[in-house]
């Protein structure tokens, strides 16, 4: 439905994108994820049209629509976009519904029985006659959505949807973006640096860092599959060890890294110097050793403990540090607080290796 | 609604402002004239007499007799009517003006505070302003406009023996008004100071002013007030039919007759003598 | 101040006589500037959206010197539009030279820079994302640039008045371009600086709050559009 080829942009001299090929199909809900300054907002406007990139080709439905006013305007017509931070005009909160089918030249009657239906969907109905600046934060970012939908937009961009809101107004945000995305398929863009986020409500996941989309793919290959260690840090993998190959049995391998070996599964040679990446949720602590189908054990001291909601976060000394996760339960069960020592294991399928 | 009808004011507006010269009701006709002429109100007499005889619409241009050559230069007035015989001499002979065409007459007077610091009462007007200079006893208010006025006062300095020039500079008794007659005395009697001024203006603003007549006698004193209708030659626009009506008109018998009278019931005295045609010599 | 009390009993007597010269230069006053105003407003304010909107070259220095010319000497641009229109100027064949015709030119010329220049300053002092969030909903270029001008519009109806003000009273120009005409080209701005001159100051003093009260008048229908 939408491609994006190369494309590129910067301002003032200064490379805010590069190289950018994307393909976003009817009925994907796109994420895209990125430390702040990582170009997403940007790409969000190339996207929608908004701004002409110094590179590249854009792409709808097959017609090359980067160059053309007037064919930049029309295809704009047919998507929509919620800014990060929304502005309302001056007006009623119907009023501010009704503009972008007002520009569109529709007959009134159409209008008001669109907006009334929008007003009722979003759940703002009773403050349709409010002047729309005098509403809260919340308020105006769910009049901004539906003065993005009344329009039926084809594509929804989304830019940091909730990042500005209180937890109550941001899950009613997500509340109706889900249904949207159950009932209408609706194609979805969208830009979060809340992670958790992407992974409620995406089915593809864009990694975006320093004007590059550095990987694109399912939730589970992003978070669990990371392609690089800069991605790995991103999405909130903590154990990131270096090493290097140095035997090789078909599928299975064995890494050193420092003074340890470890048993991982991978495609790289030996000699090959990799990063290794596990998950603190891969981890699994005992207070004695135990016999397990996991080929790495080792044993440590916990050095430091964080409570997280109903999870203990587990810092643990093996010769090399590693982090996991418990749920307090568990942790209190089998006695565990800082100084005890351990035995922390994983398997050789856990251990995600990435070429250095 | 109201915009409606905000649309409407605006619009009328437009229309009043532009319906004159777009849509031209009369035949109109320009006049610069000497302020002097205008401040006795002269013309506010005649105007209305003349666009009643010859159905035109006349425009006076209070302009000051400087500034009238120049618009009759421009092609921007029809006629001009003046009292400074040189340049208009000059004016007709560069080929600007058809034919001068004096039609009345009067005299200048120097006038003053009635203590008379500098004791010039009597004297010809050029030992008074002999004595103005010399002594610097009272302040002296001259036009400083190119009229024929100013003219004027200057041909007296330098019958007095003095550079103009040197007098403009030699003290803060000597004010430029830059203004025309009427508004200069009104500014003399105000600084309780000697002037020039013509005898007509003097006369129809004796009521507001503090000051009286010390000098009225001179040859030098003449004033006389002519008409110049602008050569079509050199300004093709030029409406030369109804200028040369407003000759016909100011040296007629009827009028000459009105200039001749006109003051005499409300100042006792008239403040202009008809002469038209006549080539008036020195006295 | 028993002066100023005489000119305004002076006035009402002017006004409730409905003293036809008097009605006249209003009227003429008030046509003159209203035009002018109205033509520069439909110039100049969307020329000043124009230049705000687009980004090109010597974009600062054009509305540093708009700006500069907020305060140009009304006898200044007096003199340049009588040469300008004079028979022997360039456009003399228009036979525009003392008539009300040429104070509105001179006039449009005097307001134009102020109503550019503070219509910028209007759409400046919305905020940035209007016309990207407008343009974001479907509105084309215009209709973003409208939008904005009716988010400013408190301070670009302002302007207007400003203008107005301005234009009613200047004196300098109406002067020059308009040689003060009785009947004709005679406002009440170069009527007052007639009749002081003359020493007429009660007559002067009484038009001064004739054309104060008209002033307000335009506000007060201006300041209604403002909240409207």
């Amino acid at each position: 439905m939408l491609e994006a080829r190369g494309l590129g942009k910067d301002y003032q001299g200064r490379q805010v994108l590069q190289c950018i090929d994307l393909q976003i199909c009817e009925g994907d809900v796109l994420c895209l994820i990125g430390p702040r300054g990582a170009g997403k907002t940007t790409l969000l406007r190339l996207l929608d049209l908004l701004e002409k990139p110094s590179g590249g080709e854009l792409y709808f439905n097959g017609v090359n629509v980067t160059f053309s006013e007037r064919l930049r305007l029309q295809v704009r017509r047919r998507m929509s976009f919620v800014l990060q931070k929304p502005i309302v005009f001056s007006g009623s909160v119907r009023d501010n519904i009704a503009y972008g089918l007002k520009w569109r030249g529709e007959a009134s009657k159409l209008v008001r029985k669109k907006t009334e239906y929008i007003l009722e969907l979003v759940g703002i109905a009773d403050y349709a006659d409010r002047e729309a600046k005098t509403l809260s934060g919340g308020e105006m970012q769910l009049v901004a959505l539906a003065r993005a939908l009344v329009t039926e937009p084809e594509v929804l961009f989304l830019d940091e949807p909730t990042a500005n809101l209180d937890p109550v107004s941001g899950a009613k945000i997500e509340a109706i973006l889900a249904r949207l995305i159950e009932s209408r398929k609706m194609t979805i863009v969208m830009a979060t640096h809340d992670m958790a986020q992407g992974q409620r409500l995406a089915n593809r996941i864009g990694v975006l860092m320093s004007g590059r989309l550095l990987q694109i793919g399912s939730p589970v290959e992003i978070f669990c599959l990371p392609a690089s260690k800069e991605i790995a840090e991103f999405v909130g993998v903590e154990n990131i060890l270096s090493g290097s190959v140095t035997e090789k049995n078909g599928g299975l391998a064995t890494i050193s890294v420092g003074e340890v070996t470890f048993e991982v599964v991978t495609s790289c040679n030996v000699g090959d110097l990799v990063w290794a990446i596990i998950r603190p949720e891969d981890i699994t602590f005992a207070r004695v050793k135990e016999l397990s189908s996991a080929r790495n054990v080792f044993q440590g001291k916990i050095t430091r403990m964080a409570t997280v909601g109903a999870l203990v976060r587990v810092e643990v000394d093996c010769g090399f540090t590693l982090l996991g996760v418990l749920t307090k339960k568990s942790a209190d069960d089998m006695g565990i607080e800082p100084g005890v020592d351990v035995y922390a294991s994983f398997k050789a399928s856990a251990v995600h290796i990435i070429k250095r | 609604m109201l915009g409606v009808m905000v649309i409407l004011f605006v619009v009328g507006c437009t229309a009043s402002a532009a319906r004159a010269p777009l849509f031209p009701a009369a035949e109109r006709i320009r006049v610069a004239t000497t302020t002097s002429l205008y401040d006795t109100g002269l013309w506010g007499h005649l105007e209305p007499m003349f666009e009643k005889k010859y159905k035109v619409e006349l425009d006076i241009l209070y302009a000051g007799t400087g500034i009238a050559f120049e618009y009759g230069k421009r092609c921007d007035v029809d006629a001009i009517v003046t009292h400074d015989k040189a340049r208009e001499e000059k004016f007709v002979a560069d080929g600007y003006g058809v034919n001068r065409i004096p039609f009345a007459y009067n005299h200048f007077l120097i006038i003053g505070p009635p203590e008379d610091p500098a004791n010039v009462k009597g004297l010809s007007p050029e030992e008074a302003f002999k004595r103005l200079a010399e002594t610097k006893a009272g302040s002296f208010v001259s036009r400083g406009d190119e009229s024929g006025t100013h003219v004027k006062e200057k041909e007296i300095w330098g019958a007095a023996g003095f550079e103009h020039e040197t007098v403009r500079k030699s003290g803060a008794w000597y004010i430029e008004a830059g203004r025309g007659m009427g508004p200069t005395l009104l500014m003399a009697s105000e600084k309780n100071a000697y002037t020039l001024t013509d005898a007509g203006t003097f006369l129809a603003y004796k009521g507001k002013l503090d000051l009286v007549p010390l000098v009225d006698k001179g040859a030098i004193l003449l004033n006389v007030y002519s008409v110049i209708a602008v050569n079509p030659e050199k300004c093709p626009k030029v409406n030369i039919e109804i200028a040369n009506n407003l000759i016909n008109f100011l040296t007629s018998p009827e009028i000459q007759k009105f200039i001749g009278e006109y003051g005499v019931a409300e100042y006792g005295t008239g403040l202009f003598i008809p002469c038209a045609g006549a080539e008036l010599e020195i006295q | 101040m028993v002066e100023l009390w005489h000119a305004f009993i002076k006035a009402l007597e002017l006004i409730a006589s409905l003293d036809s010269e008097v009605m006249e230069i209003t009227r003429r006053s008030l046509a003159i500037s209203v035009t002018s105003c109205s033509i520069t407003s439909l110039i100049c304010v969307p020329l000043g959206s124009l230049i705000h909107f687009n980004r090109f070259p010597g974009k600062s220095v054009l509305i540093n010197v708009i700006q500069t010319f907020y305060s140009f000497p009304t006898v200044v641009v007096g003199l340049f539009v009588f040469v300008l229109l004079s028979r022997t100027g360039p456009l003399g064949e228009l036979g525009l030279l003392f008539t009300p015709v040429a104070i509105v030119v001179g006039q449009v010329l005097l307001i134009m820079p102020i109503m550019i220049g503070l219509t910028i300053s209007a759409l400046s002092g919305i905020d940035g994302s209007v016309v990207e969030t407008a343009m974001s909903l479907g509105a084309s270029r215009t209709q973003a640039s409208i939008l904005a001008l009716k988010e400013a519009r408190f301070a670009v109806l302002t302007a207007v008045i400003m203008c107005f003000g301005r234009a009613i009273s200047e004196v300098g120009l109406s002067i020059m371009v308009g040689g003060n005409i009785k009947g004709f080209t005679r406002t009440l701005t170069t009527a007052i600086s007639l009749e002081s001159s003359k020493g007429d100051i009660e007559l002067s003093l009484a038009l001064g709050v004739i054309l104060l009260t008209l002033a307000l008048m335009v506000n007060l229908l201006i300041g209604w559009l403002q909240r409207r």
